[in-house]
This record gives structure tokens, sequence and C-alpha cells, in this order.
């Protein structure tokens, strides 16, 4: 589960263009939208092309990204239930 | 009613008049009228135009045959402007073209985006002077007459072309998709089941000046116009119309207007859920409630850079012919606060028309037309 | 008119008020994220800004360093931009991720705007006043002088106003802040703080 965090969090830098970040940036429980990263509606948008190309889970209606999206432990678990 | 300019430095009336409108609906000012008047729309599902080969709904200028799609519309409405403006006003000395456009030649990439323009621009009306290009978003047009309007208050020029274009490419049509921007039916702005926008090519261009037009054509006085950044999100607008209501605001100040004496509201209205209730926020908090309002993008689809002068052309229309075009799309009430929109055709006298725009980077901006005398 | 700060970011190095800075000395291909780290700033949303707004963003703050805005009111700052090139670099990758990298990015798209620059230092200073981005073929001194006039005519107490361009890896940014007082600026001297 660690090395899918690890990756995760590479693949979120990578697709949301966060070049100045690096993985140890990211802490497993950071809150990324609002606080923490910062991160917005747009962004939300992002991770569901992540899920889409990097994990072939398809997310139809982007509402439902807020609680998945929370932190790199949230979008984890989900992956690890949905694949 | 009010009405009297503020305009200073001398200037004592700026005048819009009709420079020429390419556009999904026709190819000259009177063509567009006479189908926007009998409904028609510019909007049809495009085949396999979505990065999964969607059928989107666009504004496509279907008469178009070049493969540059931006270059021809330029060149037509450089056409257009030679027709009726004349080679005469268009090389002197005393007047500057502004052009508006958001992404230009973007098929040319990655060569330069903007070399184009300007080569056309220098070969078609050989301006004495090299033309300004406001690249702002979808507040660009609003803000090239503004920005007109001051090099003429200034003294600078006499006369000021304004040039809004803006042509359909994969690049926009993808990049809103991206954002589940787009709407799979022609867009409802204001409408209860709007979904989003129709995204359109067009061009249009006004012709600013402190003088009325020599040829007796129409034209209307240019009042004021100002711009405001909503300061909270460089693409969703402000959950309180905050700037487009600060610009209202100050374009009624400058204007020397009372905002209740303002008897059209030609609004931005893209059909998103999100600007078109920003809109109405604004509009009450205003107490503009009840004034007729209406949106343009149901015709041509929204034509990014081109749309702040196409829908100026289009008030100014209405403003001619004493004719409140219907709002295409509209229905049923869509929106949180309450406004007028026109789902009919209504024929009504205007005095004084209120144009709004919002764009990408928070901005907003609006001006003031009154009917000349 | 008066100009109360300016910055400049090039080859050379960075510049607050024409004076070299050389704590802020661009040592790596990272420079706007040392600086933001050297600036002590806790403003996260600076990681998803593409360059041009990274460069404007960090240009401001270098500002704001040793220039205080306080005594302006949110509606009394006018933002006046331009640059050459528009959002050229942020438009190739934003082709790039629908050519090459699978679907069109969305976090990118919003990025391929100009004036996008203005809209993240306005949402930084909570600042309402007028915006424009105009696109010109090289920094006019001239130009810039014109439209300063244009907003103070128009009721500004001063003006942000910048040169940010990035094309095939040349970066250029130029800000300075300009307040509605006593004075004269020529076109000359206005060139030479952008000369540096």
């Amino acid at each position: 589960m660690s090395e899918l965090k690890e990756t995760l969090k590479a693949q979120i830098i990578e697709q949301l263009n966060l070049e100045d970040l690096t993985v140890a940036d990211i802490a497993d429980d950071a809150p990324l939208f609002g606080e923490g990263l910062g991160l917005d509606s747009i962004d939300a948008l992002e991770f569901i092309v992540l899920l889409e190309q990097n994990y072939g889970i398809k997310i139809a209606d982007p509402s439902e990204g807020k609680e998945i999206f929370q932190s790199v432990d949230s979008l984890a678990a989900y992956i690890e239930k949905n694949q | 009613m009010g009405g009297k300019t503020k305009l200073e430095n001398g200037v004592s009336e700026l005048y819009l008049s009709y420079g020429g409108l390419i556009t999904p609906l026709g190819d000259t000012v009177t063509e567009n009228f006479e189908n926007m008047r009998s409904g028609k729309s510019g909007v049809q599902k495009v085949s396999e135009s979505g990065f999964n080969k969607e059928d989107w709904p666009l504004g496509k200028i279907t008469s178009l045959t070049s493969e540059n799609r931006y270059t021809e519309i330029l060149e037509k409405i450089c056409d257009a402007l030679i027709e009726n403006v004349g080679n005469e006003v268009l090389s002197n000395e005393r007047t500057l073209i502004i052009i508006s456009s958001t992404k230009a030649d973007i098929t040319a990439l990655p060569s330069d985006t903007f070399t184009s323009t300007r080569a056309i621009l220098k070969k078609k009306l050989n301006p004495a002077h090299a033309p300004l290009i406001i690249s702002n978003a979808c507040i660009s047009g609003v803000m090239a007459i503004n920005t007109a309007a001051d090099y003429i208050i200034a003294d600078k020029y006499d006369t000021v072309i304004t040039i809004g274009i803006d042509g359909l490419s994969d690049f926009i049509v993808y990049g809103f998709q991206s954002l589940f921007a787009l709407s799979d039916q022609s867009s409802k702005p204001f409408d209860k089941n709007r979904t989003g926008i129709s995204i359109g090519e067009a061009a249009g261009a006004i012709v600013v000046s402190n003088k009325k037009p020599e040829n007796g054509a129409f034209c209307v006085n240019y009042l004021g116009g100002s711009s405001s950044n909503d300061a909270n999100h460089i693409s969703g607008p402000s959950r309180t119309g905050e700037g487009l209501f600060r610009s209202i605001n100050k374009t009624a100040e400058r204007s020397n207007i009372d905002i209740q004496d303002i008897d059209f509201i030609s609004a931005h209205g893209t059909g998103t859920l999100y600007n078109d209730e920003m809109e109405s926020i604004a509009f009450d908090r205003l107490n503009l409630n009840s004034v007729p309002v209406n949106s343009l993008k149901g015709y041509f689809g929204h034509t990014l850079g081109a749309a702040g002068i196409i829908e100026v052309i289009s008030t100014m229309l209405m403003m001619e012919h004493g004719l409140l075009l219907k709002s295409p799309g509209f229905e049923e009430q869509g929106t949180t606060k309450k406004i007028n929109v026109l789902s009919e055709n209504l024929e009504k006298e205007i005095q004084l028309a209120l144009k709004t725009a919002s764009g990408f980077g928070g901005g907003n901006a609006s001006l003031i037309l009154k009917k000349s005398l | 008119m008066k100009i109360l700060v300016s910055c400049k970011i090039s080859d050379q190095g960075v510049y607050l008020n024409g004076e070299i800075q050389q704590k802020y000395a661009k040592e790596t291909d990272n420079w706007k994220k040392d600086i933001y780290s050297k600036l002590e700033l806790d403003y996260p949303k600076f990681y998803k800004m593409d360059a041009l707004a990274k460069m404007a963003f960090i240009g401001f703050e270098l500002m704001e360093s040793v220039c205080s805005f306080e005594h302006f009111e949110d509606n009394d700052v006018s933002l006046l931009f331009a640059n050459r090139n528009s959002s050229y670099d942020t438009d190739l990758r934003f082709i790039e991720s629908y050519t090459e990298k699978g679907s069109p990015g969305p976090s990118l798209f919003v990025y391929t705007l100009p004036n996008i620059l203005t809209g993240e230092l306005a949402i930084r200073k909570k600042w309402f006043g007028e915006n424009i981005f105009f696109i010109q073929e090289n920094f006019d001194a001239e130009f810039f002088i014109d439209q300063i006039n244009f907003y103070f005519r128009k009721g500004s107490k001063a003006c942000l106003c910048g040169w940010v361009d990035s094309a095939n890896d040349k970066e250029e940014c130029f800000l300075f802040v300009v307040e509605n007082t006593e004075g004269e600026i020529t076109p000359e001297e206005l060139t030479k703080y952008y000369k540096q």
C-alpha cells in the first residue's frame, strides 16, 4: 500500500504539473484540497483523468470526487477497493 | 433620465458605428440581424468535434473554405472594414486599430500565434500605426472598446477601429471539454436546465470615434466603461458577483447615469451553472431584476475574444431597430435571483444599454451605450 | 507619477529598485521555488501556477518584501500587463497533454491565457481594481506610461505593471508599481529599469 502511495504522489505531481514539489513534500494524510496543497475543483478533474488513465477506474460524476480525493490515504484506499 | 456624458478632456461625445460582422449567421451586419430577428441560431452539432469524437454543438461558420479558419475570418472582417469604413480612414495617421483575441492563430504553434494577425492587418488595412492587441480572456472585446475610448479622450487618436476575433480549434474545444464545461445541446443561458457553453467563432468590428460617421450611418454614444477583478478564483466566477457588481457601479458612475435608468442589458450569459448564477446575483444586488436582459450566445455560440464586440454590435442593432431579441435557449428561470430574461422578441425603444462580460482570470468588464440624438 | 518599487528578473539575476539582490540569485533551474522558499511564504497555490504566473507572483512578492502596499484600498490598484508570447509555454504543454499524454489536461488549460497571472495577483492581494493584458512585440515604456495615465485619469491610485514573458527557455520578468503622485517618469527612465 505504501508503494502505491509513493507512486500516487509522483503521479499527482506529474498530472497536476506541480513541478516544484517532490514526493517528500506530500504527507500521506495531508489535505490535498482547500488548505494543504491548495488544490481546487479544476484540479479535481485532473484526479478523474489520473484514475482513469493510470488505474482504469472511471468516475462519471465529478462531484463524487470530493471525498475520494481528500488525501493520498483516501485516494489509495479507493484504488485498492475498486481495481 | 440622465445620460449627459461625463467624458472629459474636451472630448464631449464618443460614437460607436458598425465596422463589420462575420459570424455563423452571416457576413454582414444586416444579414446577421435578419437571421437573429427570425430566431435562427448558428449553433449546430459538429460531428466528431470532441476529443473522443463527440458531436458537440458549436457556432461554426460553415462558409469558410481555407484550412486556417482564423486567418480567413480575419481577412473577411478586413474586407468588411474596407467596404464600410474606407481606406482613407483605415490608414489615417489619427486612426488606431485594436484587436481583441484570446488565442489568435492558435494552429500556428509552435510558431508565434500573433504574427499572421499583424501581417494580414498590415497588408489589408495599411494602418499608420502598429495595431494594439488585447488578450484578456472573454472580457477582451469590451476592454478593446474601453481602451479605444481612453485613447480618443487623451486626444491621441480621433478614430479607433476595434476588431474582436477568435476561430474554432481543437485546442479550444478540447480545453473546455476537459473542464466539463461544454453543453451537449446548444447552450441555454439563465435557463433552469442549462448545462454549459457552446463555443463559436466570429469576428466583429466597431468604429469608435469622436465624430459621427460622415455618411450618416447609424451610431450610438459610448458613455463609459470599466473592468474589475473578482479577486477570487482564476477560472470560476465570484459567488457573490463582486467584480461584476463593482464594474457596473464604476461604469455607471463614469457614465454619469443612474443605474435604474438602464433599460436593457446584454449579459455575458454563457450557459454554465456558475456564470449565469453569478450574473443574476450581481444584477439583483443592483436592483436590475426587472430590466429586460438577454444573452446572445445562443445565436453565435460563445465567441471568446470576439464576444464583446459582436454582442455590442448586436445591442446597437437592437437600439437601431427598437427591437429587443429573445435570449435563445431560455425557457424557465434557472437562477436563484429572478431577472427578466427575454423569452420572445420585444419591440421596445432603448435609450440606455448596459453590456457586461466576465472571463477567466477573474475579469469582469462593462460599458454603457446611449441612443444618439 | 512615481515608481514606488520595481523588480527585474533576468539572466543577470534579481534586481530590486535597480540593485542586484545576491541573496535571491538564480542558482538553479528551480529558481522560482528557491526564491519562494527564501521569502518564507505560505501560499500553496504557488505550486500549481504555471511558469508565467509563478514569475509574476515571485516578482510581486519580492517587491512587497521591500515596499508596503497596505495603504492601497481594494479598488485603488489597476493591473496593466503585457508580453510578447502570450501563454506560449503552457499552450504547448496543453497540446502535448492531448496529443501525447492521453487526454486534455484541465489544470493546464486554465493557464492557456496570459492574463491568468493578473488574476493570481488580484487573488493574492484581494484587489478588485481594473485589469488588462496586451500582446506586444517588445516592452514599450511609452505605451505603459500612456496606459498608466489613462487609469490614473479614471481614478486609480496606483498601477501594478508588468512585462512577464516565457518562451523557448527565455524568461523575462519586469514588474513595477507606479503611484499617482507628483512628478513625471520619462520613457527613457522606465526603459533603464527594464534593461537591467
